[in-house]
């Protein structure tokens, strides 16, 4: 609980040896918004001790890139990287983010605010 | 009468005749007797040169030689000196420089290690804090051609560190950082972060036990050097394999390597260097130094763990064997709150407790996936990933029968379903892009029981729980039971239902689209009339749009 904390673990494994020194995940589908859900029935042993991390941590229902990248204390693009085996595997499945809508235009906006303040 | 006196004077000459010759005889033999004695004290006279150039040309080089490689010292040249005063003489001269050449030999070792210890710890404090920064630019960047230069950096970062930190150790520095305490595999797998050919090295089984936070960098930098060794006196084709035993006094780390082995005589000097009785001399380690063995041997005997080297290796190279006794262990319990040592008086070790803590929390935050503690860490990475009650391993099934968002479908049953979508997601979308979807009110808004905020001020989102549009499903959800749900209207903006959220933002999403049809056409005159009567009756027209820039955050 203590902010140092997640630092000084961090310093002791280091990313290249989690990924076994790639950097380029296996597919360019990640997001830092996708969805990532685990298939349950996927044994976990053969995982390197994170991956087995990642695995627990989704298997609690689905989790962003993001959040999963702060759970287990990685670099984002780090964690791409082990998402990509793991779906290569078979472990984890990805869903899209759900796309953002189109922006009403802030002329619009404006106007609709002239117009609420209008009618006050 | 004058015949007697010839007589007599033949007599007197015959005595002295006699008498010469006796003299004569003994003079000779004195002078023998001299010249004999002459010649003795010469050749010892010899002797004591030669022993003495012996001295100055052989044995006091000897000694100053001796200084790099301890050889037999040579002794007289001449057994027949043995015992004399010359001897004993010529013994007291070494002696006295024998002294003089160790205290000067101690002297400069000391200094020696004086400045190889400031300097490395400058190194290694350059080294740490450039692994601060390659560790921020790994969060920052999310570009992998980045991160595979900041991963080649870091790889000779860690490597340089390492060098700089077993040089200070032996030259009696500590070494250097405080972890918490850790698992083993991620100490041996810290050890192989450090060396050169890590990819080469397989760990196989894991151990549950951990490292006290005390000897978690010694152990790290002892297993670094192993493995540097394994890897480094093995083909480049081969691996280096590590095996973790839980024994009954403690745990061992066993590392084989499929190298050329070592012999006998390299053995036993191994064997002398590991076990750290011998002091080490900084000027002694040969030429390319090799610091691995003596580094090892002094935390061996420092930190009180053993290390051996044979060559039992099944793959013909060298097997070293890292035994750590149950006083440098713990236990760390992945699901309990507690960290439990395997003995009280392990505890007792400087600086436990507060490593305990640490990891307490970060092995929790692991294994349930109740991070807090990390808002405070990454806030801007990874906006709010907080969530208080974590939907535990029994919901899981229903997670994975719901599995996409399950909220967003759970919103739109309000009654202005209409407008709402597009106008939530471009209301949500400025306060972070990947934060987006969970900034919307099914989330924010209808689970007031959860929502806190963050020491930042930041908003904590719950984790998305199946439950919340468990409606639709048939199971009876836990979350709405829980939510007040007055299904009137909030009283303030902190407790709003979804029905009343939804209400205000599809007011608002009407009052853009009748923004937007009348700016078309005519100017201003419709818009000031068009949400009089679309607008829903009562409180959302004018609160709305003030009061939504309000809203996620509450």
């Amino acid at each position: 609980m203590t902010p140092p904390a997640p630092r000084h673990e961090r310093g002791l494994v280091r990313p290249y040896v989690v990924t076994d020194g790639r950097a380029h995940p296996t597919r360019n589908t990640f997001d830092l918004v996708t969805l990532v859900l685990a298939q349950y029935d996927r044994p976990l042993t053969g995982l390197s001790p994170e991956k087995r991390r990642l695995m627990e941590l989704c298997l609690g229902g689905p989790l962003s890139v993001a959040e999963i990248a702060g759970h287990l204390m990685l670099p984002v693009s780090v964690t791409k990287v082990l998402l990509g085996d793991l779906v290569d595997s078979g472990h984890l499945i990805t869903r899209a983010p759900i796309p953002s809508a189109q922006l009403p235009e802030a002329q619009i906006l404006q106007e609709v605010l002239d117009g609420l303040r209008a009618r006050l | 009468m004058s015949h007697h006196i010839p007589d007599a004077v033949t007599w007197c000459l015959a005595a002295a005749l006699i008498a010469v010759a006796v003299l004569l005889v003994r003079q000779r033999g004195i002078a023998a007797a001299l010249r004999l004695r002459a010649a003795t004290l010469e050749e010892g006279q010899r002797a004591r040169d030669t022993e003495l150039g012996h001295l100055t040309a052989v044995r006091l080089p000897a000694v100053t030689a001796s200084m790099n490689q301890p050889v037999p010292l040579p002794g007289l040249l001449d057994e027949q000196l043995a015992g004399t005063v010359f001897a004993h003489g010529l013994q007291s001269v070494m002696d006295t420089f024998t002294q003089a050449v160790d205290k000067a030999q101690a002297r400069a070792d000391q200094s020696a290690k004086a400045a190889l210890k400031a300097s490395m710890r400058a190194l290694q404090g350059l080294a740490h804090e450039q692994q601060l920064a390659i560790s921020d630019m790994q969060d920052r960047h999310d570009n992998p051609d980045v991160l595979r230069d900041l991963l080649q950096i870091d790889h000779a970062n860690s490597q340089f560190g390492r060098r700089a930190q077993a040089i200070a150790v032996l030259c009696g520095s500590w070494p250097g950082r405080q972890r918490a305490a850790s698992p083993l595999t991620d100490v041996v797998r810290g050890a192989t972060s450090r060396i050169r050919d890590y990819r080469r090295v397989q760990v196989h089984s894991q151990a549950d036990l951990a490292v006290v936070s005390r000897a978690v960098e010694p152990v790290v930098l002892a297993v670094a050097e192993l493995l540097d060794n394994a890897a480094r006196h093995s083909q480049p084709n081969t691996t280096v394999e590590v095996g973790l035993q839980p024994v009954h006094n403690g745990a061992c780390i066993v590392i084989d390597d499929a190298g050329v082995g070592m012999d006998g005589q390299e053995i036993q000097r191994a064997g002398a260097l590991l076990t750290g009785r011998a002091t080490v001399d900084v000027s002694r380690l040969g030429d390319p130094p090799q610091f691995g063995f003596p580094v090892i041997g002094v935390l061996a005997a420092r930190y009180g763990f053993s290390v051996s080297v044979d060559t039992r290796s099944p793959y013909g190279g060298v097997r070293a064997v890292l035994f750590l006794p149950s006083t440098l262990l713990t236990q760390i319990d992945i699901d309990g709150p507690d960290t439990t040592p395997l003995r009280p008086q392990a505890e007792q070790g400087h600086g436990r407790g507060h490593g305990r803590g640490r990891e307490q929390g970060h092995r929790r935050e692991h294994g349930r996936g109740q991070g807090r503690g990390h808002e405070a860490d990454r806030p801007a990475a990874t906006h709010p990933p907080a969530q208080a009650p974590v939907p535990d391993f029994p919901d899981f099934p229903d997670a994975r029968n719901f599995p996409a968002a399950p909220d967003f479908p759970a919103a739109p049953d309000s009654p202005a379903a209409s407008g709402f979508p597009a106008t939530q997601a471009g209301h949500a979308a400025p306060s972070g892009s990947h934060a987006a979807p969970s900034d919307t009110p099914g989330t924010a808004g209808p689970v007031p029981g959860s929502v806190g905020s963050t020491a930042g001020g930041l908003p904590k989102r719950r984790r998305r729980q199946p439950a919340a549009g468990g409606s639709h499903r048939g199971r009876p959800a836990p979350l709405p039971a829980e939510t007040p749900a007055p299904g009137t209207g909030g009283t303030g903006a902190g407790e709003r239902t979804a029905e009343e959220t939804a209400r205000r933002m599809g007011a608002f999403a009407r009052g853009t689209r009748a923004g937007r049809t009348p700016a078309a056409g005519t100017p201003i005159g419709p818009l000031q009339g068009t949400p009089a009567h679309e607008a829903p009756p009562g409180a959302p027209g004018t609160p709305a749009p003030v009061d939504d820039e309000g809203n996620p955050p509450a």
